[in-house]
């Protein structure tokens, strides 16, 4: 940490610490009220600057006012200093030792794959698909773990048979025997209510007595996420 | 019975109070605890640039709320301090009560914003980001409940002028999970 702190000086020697407790606590709420309004300013003038300041340089300040004033620790014993210190050194050891290792993500004769993977996944799901599913770390995890929404469920899972449109024409489904159901087609819909349609997304297919290759998802969904899923492929429906 | 005190709180080589000497070595030992969990997040931050996108969804003004609240509580700890050393033992468990409840209003916060990320399919699973914000926090969170007990202890003795002490030590500590969320604050909530 550094010595450039000016509220230092004044009780350095004060053997009685008399501290005015309540001017600390407006210093450090002015501290506080700079790191909130300096990143703003640095995100308005695009200076990243600012914000590394306010946000990081001052929560030092902040640390060392509270550490020195409120926990005395600059009046305590010199041991006392020097264990907390030990920690400290310890700890950036550790930091310095583990720290390119982990923030490359290659180096001469390695290469991180998982890492490099995540970030390319994390970034085009930030800039692919709606807010939500960005922390996705794969397509069902997407669904299930981030913020849900039937039109994009449909479009991760359904759709690799079903066709984005719902007309069976998905890639995976193309080599399926009996075809994905197309669900345009007026004929598929005779018979089939929205019951029908909650159920064979839950169990499958074949728990109404049709095909096994229509698998059961229960497991992703909610009661209220599987209504959301059926009145989805509901609005596929013709004529209604 | 005889009042015999354990030796070790009446012996003093390094010339600090036992009980003092001993939540410092506490404290050296959370240094590392928080340190090393912060310093994998932080390089882990830097290391993926998509996390920002994850980060986007904290709650600033949340968080800052919070940082309110603990540096207050601080200030109020401290305080009972300043009065425990007069020998004010009821002015110190007054000071310490306010204390107790700036931690309260600290977590009933924190539940409040863990409620709508959670509800939001933010949870610990969601992602690497996500895993560290609820351990960090969550860690940290422990740290205030563990407090806000043992300073609820703390406070009865010194209202009867008994232990009065203590009050100092559980205020260092107190001041160490400010110290932390200090740190926590621009590291989950401001670094966009």
């Amino acid at each position: 940490m550094s010595e450039n702190n000016e509220q230092r000086d004044e009780h350095g020697h004060d053997d009685g610490h008399h501290v005015n407790y309540f001017k600390i606590y407006l210093i450090l709420l002015v501290l506080f009220g700079i790191s909130v309004i300096g990143p703003e300013v640095g995100a308005v003038t695009g200076l990243r600057w600012i914000t590394l300041i306010t946000a990081f340089g001052i929560a030092f300040v902040k640390a060392r006012l509270v550490v020195n004033n409120f926990m005395h620790l600059a009046w305590e014993q010199r041991i006392a200093k020097w264990l907390l210190a030990s920690s400290l050194i310890l700890l950036l050891l550790f930091v310095a030792g583990v720290a390119p290792d982990v923030m490359n993500h290659e180096g001469n004769n390695w290469e991180n794959v998982a890492a490099k993977q995540a970030v390319e996944r994390g970034l085009a799901a930030a800039s692919g698909y709606s807010e939500e599913e960005a922390e996705s770390e794969g397509p069902l995890e997407g669904v299930i773990a981030s913020g849900f929404s039937a039109q994009n469920s449909f479009g991760q899972i359904c759709a690799t048979c079903h066709g984005v449109g719902g007309e069976g024409d998905g890639a995976a489904g193309a080599a399926l025997d009996p075809a994905p159901a197309s669900f345009i087609d007026p004929v598929f819909w005779q018979g089939r209510d929205r019951d029908r349609i909650i159920t064979v997304i839950r169990d499958g297919a074949a728990a109404v007595g049709g095909s096994a290759l229509m698998a059961p998802w229960g497991a992703l969904y909610t009661d209220d996420q599987l209504e959301q899923m059926a009145d989805y492929v509901m609005s596929f429906r013709p004529n209604q | 019975m005889a009042h015999a005190r354990p030796i070790a709180t009446t012996r003093s080589a390094t010339g600090i109070p036992t009980p003092r000497l001993a939540i410092w070595w506490i404290l050296a030992s959370e240094v590392v605890i928080f340190g090393g969990l912060l310093g994998a997040y932080l390089m882990h931050r830097i290391g993926h640039p998509e996390w920002a996108e994850a980060a986007s969804h904290t709650q600033t003004w949340i968080g800052a709320v919070n940082t309110f609240v603990l540096l207050t509580s601080s200030f109020t700890a401290v305080l009972a301090h300043q009065a425990a050393e007069k020998g004010k033992g009821k002015e110190a468990a007054k000071l310490l009560a306010f204390t107790i409840l700036g931690a309260l209003t600290f977590l009933m916060i924190k539940s409040y914003e863990w409620t709508i990320e959670i509800m939001a399919g933010y949870t610990i699973t969601a992602n690497t980001f996500w895993s560290f914000y609820y351990t960090a926090a969550g860690l940290h969170a422990l740290h205030v409940i563990a407090g806000a007990i043992i300073m609820g202890f703390i406070a009865v003795d010194a209202y009867r002028g008994r232990e009065l002490h203590r009050v100092e030590i559980i205020g260092i500590y107190w001041h160490f999970v400010d110290v932390v969320w200090i740190f926590l604050f621009p590291l989950l909530y401001i670094a966009k």
